[in-house]
């Protein structure tokens, strides 16, 4: 889970975003996908329509369910939502290498999956 | 309506790693407790998601106050506090699709199947019995 | 068999009833905590099924003043006993 203190600041259009030790927002109200974009930068990622659509995967997940998917979930519901080809683990790990659930919901500005060890 | 175990393996995610050795399933987490009173409802449902998300096959067993954590209508308490109805809406998205209820404990409170959320196996008499019997691992909350 | 280890007592708490209608046949139940009280032979009429298969925990029965009040449907083991009971299960499980 995201921690509510604040560790760093993101400058992005004139606004200071409060991240956590580990990077994640601390007021989920913050994020944009100009935040998304800045966050990903940070990272040395360039969002492409991949990355997007799979943000908002998560995004429509937390909306739903209050919290942040494990990696099992996130597959299956990007699998129910973009289709099988793209509920794969191989996809997501290329889109969001090392930790998809983790990386991905970082940048959708998520807490950090619970579950995801 | 039977106490039989029902396994769904196609639903599965097909590229992760399960054992499928054991017939009904690797973990039982019986959830005995209602929404908002204590933390253990919400305990039991945090083991099941972490075992799942390890690809274990987990069957979760409502009994005694805890079928009243099926029922629809549920809200967030009066403070704000989260509810575990949305953690439940969400087990399918853990592949958690073995819900089973014993049905002593619904009819003695005076709810049946149409009072819940979610479609359910009805676990009858030494349902419940044959449940403890099948599973490698037994966690009671 | 599964050992069902049951700590409320089975007057003010409802958990038994859930507890018994889990066992099998090979099934069996021990006491501690709280549950020890069920050792009393005015509560013996809750585990009237479990003939031989009902222990209690002997030094959950000493703190309470109870060890001497037992009735005669409990069979009273140390911890060691204990852990010999849950060498022969196969799994157990806990009843609060």
């Amino acid at each position: 889970m995201a921690s509510s203190e604040i560790y760093r600041y993101l400058s992005i259009e004139n606004r200071e975003i409060g991240l956590d030790p580990e990077g994640f927002l601390v007021d989920m109200g913050d994020w944009s996908p100009a935040v998304a974009e800045a966050l990903a930068a940070e990272e040395g990622r360039i969002l492409t329509e991949d990355h997007w659509e799979v943000i908002e995967v998560l995004r429509d997940f937390y909306s739903r369910y209050e919290m942040a998917p494990a990696m099992r979930p996130l597959v299956k519901s990007v699998g129910l939502a973009l289709g099988a080809e793209k509920g794969k683990s191989l996809h997501l790990m290329r889109l969001f290498p090392d930790s998809p659930a983790k990386v991905g919901a970082r940048l959708a500005g998520l807490p950090k999956p619970a579950n995801c060890l | 309506m039977s106490g039989q175990e029902t396994h769904d393996l196609e639903a599965r995610d097909p590229d992760s790693v399960v054992d499928n050795s054991v017939t009904a399933g690797d973990l039982l987490v019986i959830l005995r407790h209602a929404p908002h009173g204590s933390s253990w409802l919400r305990e039991g449902l945090d083991t099941a998601l972490v075992a799942a998300a390890f690809g274990q096959r987990v069957t979760l067993l409502f009994a005694g106050e805890g079928v009243l954590a099926l029922l629809t209508g549920q809200t967030a308490g009066p403070l704000g506090q989260k509810g575990t109805h949305g953690v439940i809406d969400m087990l399918a998205m853990y592949d958690i699709d073995t819900l089973m209820v014993d049905g002593r404990a619904l009819k003695s409170r005076g709810l049946c199947t149409d009072d819940l959320m979610l479609p359910v196996t009805l676990v009858e008499a030494d349902g419940v019995v044959s449940l403890l019997q099948s599973h490698r691992l037994v966690l009671n909350f | 068999m599964i050992l069902h280890l049951l700590n409320r007592s089975p007057v003010t708490s409802r958990v038994i009833d859930d507890a018994l209608a889990a066992m099998g046949p090979d099934d069996r139940m021990l006491l501690i905590e709280d549950g020890v009280s069920g050792g009393l032979p005015a509560q013996a009429l809750f585990f009237k099924n479990l003939a031989g298969r009902l222990f209690a925990l002997r030094e959950d029965l000493v703190s309470r003043g109870l060890l001497e009040r037992c009735g005669e449907h409990v069979t009273i083991i140390d911890v060691e006993g204990f852990v010999d009971l849950t060498e022969e299960a196969n799994k157990t499980v806990s009843w609060y």
